[in-house]
């Protein structure tokens, strides 16, 4: 039945099965760029310290802050853990707000009207020089370092989001309407796939953002963390102390930041338009 | 139900299945109201292949998308299957020019698709799903994404996503009408081959006269300022088609009648200087952009 005339045009879909190997190259030089260039620097900063030999209060030397991380991973853990969680925290919490504002400025237009130039007036806001606010409003405990990481981390997310859901192609929703979709279902079917490669932009400057709300929080108030830590270090002049926190702040930093980019590999594994 | 009745006989029942009567669409802007559709009625019964033909903007579309329940008319009433359409319904396939394939489902997902929507036991649907994939020449496409298709390639999914669920009726917005010439003619004899196979109820509104003559029984053109049906033929060619009928003086003289009729109703301005290019392709079918 189904003759040449109908055609299987084979040769216009598949890409070159070649290209990987070229990828494989440029993941390899990826790799190597951008450590080589870290080295280099470190190695120059040792050189440096050594051989002008810096005071460690004005900066010690790469070799002995790591000395230091690996002597004192103890009291550096103890004071990484709440940051971590607080940051964790302060980001979940961003994501379901941002989500949640996303959703209603879509579906609503006179949330929509409402919310949209408060939101952006709000941006306008340095919401740094808010921080000690939060501290008279909620106290010195976690909570108040938490609603500061939400206060900075949520509005990117709203931003990417309600772009992602209103992002989706009028052709596929005119055809969920013929077919009689619920709104329901045009939401988990269409638009949330269709926005997260969205959310998940908004998430990855969510997190780092989180993280920027919670270490303000413990320069202003804590009796631990590594903004804390920072803080304390520097006050007693002890910059070996303060620039090993900063190290360690960085490594809970990219974890948090790979555990974002990792469920956004998983979320790619199922709504990616590239065939895995 | 789900019907996989090979070469349904030819007949065409007379009892009609789309009925619009007296249909009017006007849009209230802010200036001054625009009449997509001033006055339409047109009857089609099960089984035939109707195309709306007309010009850019001669309301073609609107008139579908109130057949597809998409749209309300602002007067006039439109029956299917004897009730009047108010909303979009279950037993209507559609497809527009673009295929609007979710880009991260396979080929196989997406024609599944109004399954999942209309809530049906998709595993009932799979087998199916994989006959009409290969009824259009994508048998061992099924996991491709859309991506990853030809243009040409994923119309045809769309038409199998449209015909997944058995639908009685098709209706077809310029399905073709974003591909180049050469997979529009294939296109053309591919939706003849499937309708022989699956036979269905088929609105199909082009701009292209060739188009509408190859594929149609019945042939409705739209045309004029405000826009009205200013033609409807019946096309006296057997079916099955094939690309042969296109080289028949039969053929060439059909066009001619459309294209002269739709000339006609469009004045002199851009049709006549066109007229003479046309009438020696005539032959050949002339299209009207």
């Amino acid at each position: 039945m189904a003759k040449a005339t109908i055609g299987t045009e084979t040769g216009a879909a598949l890409p070159a099965s070649g290209a990987n190997r070229f990828q494989g190259a440029a993941g390899l030089s990826s790799i190597v760029l951008p450590l080589g260039l870290a080295f280099v620097v470190l190695a120059a900063w040792q050189l440096y310290v050594t051989i002008w030999q810096v005071p460690s209060v004005i900066l010690p030397s790469p070799v002995s802050i790591a000395k230091y991380i690996v002597a004192r991973y103890d009291i550096l853990l103890t004071h990484a853990v709440p940051t971590t969680l607080e940051s964790a925290a302060g980001f979940l919490l961003a994501l379901l707000l941002g989500v949640a504002l996303a959703i209603l400025i879509t579906y609503s237009d006179m949330a929509r009207e409402a919310l949209y130039p408060n939101l952006i007036f709000f941006q306008l806001i340095p919401k740094i020089a808010l921080a000690p606010l939060f501290i008279i409003w909620l106290g010195v405990g976690s909570q108040s370092r938490i609603a500061f990481s939400v206060f900075i981390a949520f509005f990117p997310v709203v931003i990417a989001t309600t772009a992602g859901f209103l992002s989706v192609d009028r052709g596929i929703l005119r055809l969920c309407r013929a077919l009689t979709a619920t709104e329901w279902q045009v939401f988990t079917s269409v638009r949330f796939p269709m926005a997260l490669p969205h959310i998940f932009s908004g998430m990855k400057i969510a997190i780092t953002l989180a993280i920027i709300g919670v270490i303000i929080g413990e320069f202003i108030t804590a009796q631990a963390g590594l903004g804390y830590l920072i803080i304390f270090a520097t006050a007693r002049a002890d910059t070996e102390v303060s620039m090993a926190a900063i190290v360690v702040l960085c490594i809970c930093g990219l974890l948090l930041y790979g555990l974002v980019a990792l469920a956004e590999m998983v979320a790619n594994r199922f709504y990616s338009a590239d065939s895995r | 139900m789900l019907s996989l009745a090979p070469k349904a006989e030819l007949t065409v029942d007379e009892t009609p299945l789309v009925s619009a009567t007296d249909v009017q669409k006007t849009y209230f802007t802010r200036q001054s109201p625009i009449h997509a559709v001033a006055s339409a009625s047109v009857d089609v019964a099960r089984g035939e292949f109707v195309s709306l033909l007309g010009p850019s903007g001669c309301g073609k579309s609107t008139l579908l998308m109130m057949i597809a329940g998409l749209e309300r008319p602002t007067a006039g009433t439109i029956m299917l299957a004897g009730e009047p359409v108010a909303a979009p319904r279950r037993d209507i396939g559609i497809i527009f020019q673009d295929a609007t394939l979710l880009p991260w489902k396979s080929t196989l997902e997406n024609v599944l698709f109004p399954i999942r929507i209309l809530r049906l036991p998709v595993t009932q649907y799979i087998d199916r799903a994989h006959s009409l994939l290969k009824m259009v020449g994508l048998a061992g496409f099924e996991h491709k994404k859309p991506g990853e298709l030809s243009g040409g390639m994923r119309q045809r999914v769309a038409i199998c996503r449209a015909l997944i669920h058995d639908p009685e009726i098709l209706l077809m917005d310029e399905p073709f009408s974003a591909l180049d010439a050469i997979t529009r003619d294939q296109m053309n004899v591919a939706l003849s081959e499937i309708l022989e196979t699956y036979r269905k109820t088929v609105i199909f509104v082009t701009h292209s006269i060739r188009e509408a003559a190859f594929l149609s029984d019945r042939v409705v053109v739209m045309g004029g300022r405000p826009s009205t049906i200013i033609l409807d033929m019946k096309m006296p060619f057997s079916r099955p088609r094939r690309f042969e009928i296109e080289e028949t003086q039969e053929f060439a003289q059909v066009c001619r009648t459309l294209r002269l009729t739709i000339e006609a109703a469009h004045g002199h301005g851009e049709a006549s200087a066109r007229s003479e290019h046309a009438k020696a392709n005539t032959a050949a079918g002339s299209v009207i952009e």
